[in-house]
């Protein structure tokens, strides 16, 4: 019998993630408090604060705070999400538009929903696959998130108006859809 | 006495098959590894196989002594060879940029590993001309080592958790055994808390390495300005501080220490001069970048401002490496910041 070739990724040795839990839904987006996850970004603050603007005018939401991420590029820690989960029923976050910022908003969106607050994660299309694995990792594959095109950064104040009204059917359908009727 | 007989090479094809199969390779062939053969590697270190020496928290990955064994052999390391993959591994995790998603990065950045000391001469490293390679064995298996474990350990792979939009060319294949026998000054590890000549090797990840041909001046400000126009340039800013490596050549290494200059004075005149103004990086787009960190309402930088890209002595680390024939020298574009801590590497078991 000959020797076997070893594996070099420890595979063997990692145990799968349990399923994550998905938050439950409200049916309407009245009078919810929305907290904004920004990362940092270029254009992620005017692009967050306009759906938060859009989600008080046009559907009805209460209250939108906001937070900004001590670093973009890995997931935001427990205190910060606790926190937030206490002071928002509904979170959006973004705008993932690098490799590690979008993978970290992935789990972020994750971490939320475990701990019941439905979240929207919002990336731009370059980010599609980074995304989906970093929500694998984390026990959520098919995690549903929103996108709109590549790039945010460049874009003028207006522009960024635009491609946020653009992502509001998304990001209502995120925050108020059950998990099945998504992605 | 019977000859002994040769390797079978349809064999050791089918073996090398079989891990490109298993998505193991960085797309050149691997070494398929037994454990006979990894027991020699692990046999190279008392530290438990088991113990976990990096961690990718975002991703949920560790990377074990037994893990990194299996990937340096599997890079084409020779046993002999492990605890300077473990010094490097330690020392590039020590870079906030390397734990914090520096490998996810659309930057794509390098590690730029440096071996200081005996061991470089013990295990066969290449410490003169080509200093950024190929063609020796410990400097191009110890850095390909490196980019395996976070391929295959941390679970890494290209389009998928990588998103480099190019990536940095040699991306796992720069490891530089510094040239301390013609260095004027103390070597790096010296630098970074290791000194008195031990075996040690430091880490930083790298954007870019950029050359700087200048021998035709023997004054030392000339050729320190060729730097500083490099070292100032506008492509990398995309933060107000851009901290570089400086990899000398002995040539230029002697040059300025010939006249008087200590490697502190090189990075104090070059902490000095490198930069663009304001109205330069405005016109480039990269306004942005003085606007980093302050308010909204803050009054603007004047364009005739000079912002410097660099503030401290610790970003602006000095190598020599190279053959003493040209006055060709590279500056390093370091991702984030160099910790300025060097790894001892471990000792050998009898």
């Amino acid at each position: 019998m000959p020797n076997a070739i070893l594996d070099p990724t420890g595979a063997t040795k990692t145990t799968a993630k349990p399923a994550a839990q998905r938050a439950p839904r409200p049916a309407s987006l009245k009078g919810a408090r929305v907290g904004l996850l920004i990362n940092t970004k270029q254009n992620a603050a005017p692009f967050l604060h306009e759906v938060g603007r859009l989600l008080v005018e046009n559907y009805g939401v209460a209250s939108v705070t906001h937070r900004t991420k001590l670093n973009f590029a890995v997931p935001e820690s427990d205190d910060v999400i606790k926190e937030m989960a206490a002071e928002a029923d509904l979170i959006v976050t973004g705008v993932g538009d690098c490799g590690s910022c979008s993978a970290a908003a992935a789990a972020d969106g994750v971490v939320f929903e475990a701990a019941g607050v439905p979240a929207a994660v919002i990336v731009t299309e370059s980010f599609r696959a980074t995304t989906e694995a970093m929500a694998e990792l984390r026990g959520a594959p098919g995690f549903p998130y929103a996108t709109t095109a590549h790039p945010v950064a460049v874009l003028t104040e207006d522009q960024v108006k635009e491609r946020a009204a653009g992502v509001m059917d998304a990001v209502v359908a995120l925050l108020t859809e059950p998990a099945d009727k998504q992605a | 006495m019977t000859e002994p007989v040769p390797p079978d090479p349809d064999e050791a094809l089918r073996a090398i098959e079989y891990c490109y199969e298993q998505g193991w390779s960085d797309g050149l062939p691997l070494v398929p590894v037994s454990k006979p053969y990894v027991d020699q590697f692990l046999a190279t270190t008392s530290r438990d196989p088991d113990e976990i020496i990096g961690s990718l928290e975002q991703v949920g990955r560790d990377c074990t002594v037994y893990l990194a064994a299996v990937n340096a052999a599997m890079a084409g390391c020779k046993p002999e060879y492990f605890p300077v993959v473990l010094a490097a591994f330690e020392a590039l995790m020590r870079e906030r940029a390397a734990r914090g998603g520096g490998f996810q990065s659309t930057s794509g950045p390098a590690p730029l590993i440096v071996v200081n000391g005996p061991i470089r001469h013990e295990l066969g490293f290449n410490t003169s001309g080509g200093a950024f390679g190929p063609g020796f064995r410990p400097n191009m298996t110890i850095s390909r080592a490196i980019g395996l474990i976070v391929r295959n350990a941390f679970g890494i792979r290209e389009h998928v958790l990588g998103q480099a939009t190019q990536g940095v060319p040699g991306r796992w294949s720069i490891c530089v055994a510094e040239n301390e026998e013609e260095s004027p000054w103390e070597p790096l590890a010296a630098d970074a808390g290791l000194p008195g000549g031990v075996s040690a090797v430091s880490a930083t990840l790298t954007r870019t390495c950029e050359f700087i041909d200048n021998r035709a001046t023997a004054v030392v400000e000339e050729v320190l300005r060729d730097f500083a126009d490099t070292i100032g340039r506008l492509g990398p800013q995309i933060f107000p501080q851009t901290p570089v490596a400086l990899v000398l050549c002995p040539e230029h290494a002697q040059q300025f220490a010939g006249a008087g200059w200590s490697k502190a004075d090189v990075q104090n005149w070059l902490i000095e001069h490198s930069g663009r103004t304001a109205g330069e990086m405005r016109r480039a787009g990269k306004g942005h970048v003085l606007r980093f960190g302050k308010s909204a309402d803050a009054e603007p930088v004047a364009d005739e401002e000079f912002h410097r890209v660099l503030s401290q002595p610790q970003q602006i680390p000095v190598i020599v490496a190279g053959a003493k024939n040209a006055g060709i020298s590279m500056v390093a574009r370091i991702f984030g910041e160099w910790s300025g801590i060097a790894s001892p590497v471990g000792e050998k078991i009898k």
